[in-house]
């Protein structure tokens, strides 16, 4: 689904991803790790397109197409959702108003047909009652006054109502109380752990994996995938450290 | 009359009140030649009520229904207006007597070429409750309106006044004296890209009275857009409140001067300022000028102005999710209009004006 090869990324000329290769099938779930700086956040929004972030070298091709030729807004339509550490705030546009316009576009650009306002709104309590939000929230500004677990309950109820084929998550799990990781782990396996869907879990601690499982766990560190192994690896990280593993 | 000024002769005025007065596009304006009118009934809203058309200032009777509206020669409006233009001439006026609930007015002003002016007068007796609602559209001209107002004893206009004319120029010109617990709400919204300038000065006359003037500045190509107000608290008790939102694109000018002016008898006032700008290019200007002129000692006045940009960590959130570009800044950009337009109460009307305002920002910002 996701083939990454030899990317070089840097930010205002400083080079931060240095050869970064990195294979995603559908079905699997993988889990980054690393110390802060390795370039966790930037892997995310380098894939997802965010200006600023310029590809110096590499490829990297999704659904058989190469991801890095497209607009941000096309990145999202073929699949690729990213789950942001820090969702931002949006005075004055309510999250349905966001979502529907939002859904309408990648559907549009994929040539099917959009959804009208009842058939959007019976999508959206669907998954906002998944994921325990209230639906009241939803009608309010986008992650205006909302508390550091409600943006990131809110990143899970976007994604099950975008329905993408990859999501990349970042950081999804900092913020959250133990009862608020349940649901967001829930969350997850039941919108992405599917046969023709992968995730991108990108995470500085074991907790989340407790509840998420992962396929596959790498370590980044320097720009690159250093160590990559099974589930059994990220336990090995939390013991030792990422100096002990990443050396 | 307007129609006898000589626009050779006619000088731009040179005090601080029209400092950022676009001069040379009203007078652009008035030479343009006359074209022909649209039709009138697109632009009224489907509630019932009186209904107006001017064409060119002057009356169309076959498409108007004016019910109680008064039309017909307005003799003088008792106030100081700007570049000398006298304020009589054929015109319209709504006048409620005591606890009369009128039906929307609805004015729509066409405008196709040279100059035209209207003056109008809405008066309400005490504790009537009326709600106008003025359309400027056309192909160009300049367009010149006074209009004076008169709330008695808790009477009630909320008056929403939308600007899509599509060039020439628009100068309204109000005076309004709002009376003991009566309530001004007026709403602007100068979309379309017709140059344009608001000019209000209203009276808070009677104790515990509240007005408000708001509105929504979109300014785009070489177009400037302006906004002069004062708000005058005369009397104790009064309340006021002004949202303005400018939004400017391209080499326009979107401009808002707000005074706020507190009698020394107006203690316990209650005013409340915000004016903030939204530059859509490096190349447009924005303009806000909060002013706070206070003799009375216990009151209470706050004032903001703000001037930025679109918010880049928002658009890229935006366009994460799927939407491309123009329309998450347009998304964006709406909100910020919303913030003046959703003063409007009547959602009808609230929400035809927040469509011209989609229909400015969906061509392109």
């Amino acid at each position: 689904m996701l083939t990454i090869e030899n990317l070089h990324a840097e930010i205002d000329g400083k080079p931060i991803l240095k050869g970064l290769s990195l294979t995603l099938n559908a079905g699997e779930i993988h889990a980054i790790m690393g110390p802060n700086g390795a370039g966790k956040s930037t892997l995310g929004y380098t894939l997802s397109g965010r200006p600023g972030y310029a590809v110096t070298g590499g490829s990297v091709a999704f659904m058989g197409e190469d991801l890095l030729d497209k607009e941000p807004h096309e990145r999202a339509a073929a699949g690729l959702f990213l789950g942001f550490q820090y969702p931002v705030e949006i005075p004055g546009v309510s999250n349905l108003q966001f979502l529907r316009t939002a859904l309408n576009a990648q559907r549009r650009l994929r040539g099917q047909a959009e959804l009208s306002g009842g058939e959007f709104l019976k999508v959206a309590r669907a998954q906002a009652d998944a994921l325990g939000l209230d639906m009241e929230m939803l009608k309010r500004p986008v992650n205006v006054g909302f508390s550091g677990g409600e943006k990131k309950r809110n990143e899970m109820v976007q994604m099950g109502i975008i329905d993408p084929k990859l999501a990349i998550l970042d950081e999804t799990d900092s913020g959250l109380d133990i009862d608020a990781l349940r649901t967001v782990g829930h969350g997850i396996n039941t919108i992405m752990r599917k046969p023709d869907k992968a995730v991108l879990l990108i995470t500085h601690y074991q907790r989340l994996l407790d509840y998420v499982k992962p396929d596959f766990v790498h370590v980044l560190a320097g720009g690159r995938i250093v160590r990559s192994g099974g589930p059994e690896l990220a336990l090995e990280l939390e013991r030792e450290g990422y100096a002990q593993v990443a050396a | 009359m307007i129609h006898a000024l000589d626009l050779d002769t006619l000088e731009r005025p040179k005090d601080e009140a029209h400092r950022w007065f676009d001069f040379d596009a009203l007078k652009a304006a008035a030479r343009m030649a006359p074209a022909a009118a649209p039709d009138p009934a697109a632009w009224f809203l489907p509630v019932d009520g009186p209904r107006l058309v001017f064409v060119d200032g002057v009356f169309d009777p076959a498409a108007s229904d004016p019910r109680t509206v008064f039309v017909g020669e307005n003799k003088r409006v008792d106030s100081a207006v700007p570049v000398g233009i006298p304020t009589e001439g054929e015109g319209w006026a709504l006048f409620l007597g005591p606890d009369h609930a009128g039906d929307p007015v609805q004015v729509v002003h066409l405008s196709t070429g040279r100059r035209n002016h209207v003056p109008a007068r809405i008066g309400l007796v005490d504790d009537a409750v009326a709600s106008v609602i003025e359309t400027y559209a056309g192909p160009g001209g300049w367009t010149h309106r006074m209009t004076e107002i008169g709330l008695g004893r808790s009477a009630r206009l909320m008056h929403s006044i939308r600007i899509v004319q599509d060039g020439g120029f628009v100068s309204l010109n109000h005076h309004a004296a709002v009376g003991q617990g009566a309530s001004l709400v007026t709403v602007v919204l100068g979309a379309g890209d017709a140059g344009c300038r608001i000019e209000a000065q209203v009276t808070l006359a009677g104790p515990g009275a509240y007005a408000e003037l708001s509105g929504a500045l979109l300014a785009r190509d070489t177009t400037g857009k302006e906004a002069a107000l004062v708000l005058h608290h005369a009397e104790p008790g009064g309340t006021s409140r002004q949202v303005w939102r400018s939004v400017a694109a391209d080499r326009a000018t979107a401009s808002v001067a707000a005074r706020v002016e507190v009698a020394r008898d107006a203690q316990k006032t209650d005013a409340e300022q915000s004016l903030k700008g939204l530059l859509l290019a490096r190349t447009a200007t924005i303009n806000a000028k909060p002013e706070l002129e206070i003799f009375a000692d216990d009151v209470k006045c706050a004032h903001g102005a703000t001037v930025g940009e679109l918010d880049r960590n928002a658009l890229f959130y935006l366009a994460q999710r799927g939407i491309p570009p123009v329309e998450a800044k347009a998304l964006v950009t709406r909100a910020f209009v919303a913030d003046a337009i959703g003063r409007i109460g009547d959602a009808a009307v609230r929400d035809a004006f927040m469509a011209d305002a989609d229909a400015w920002l969906g061509d392109g910002v």
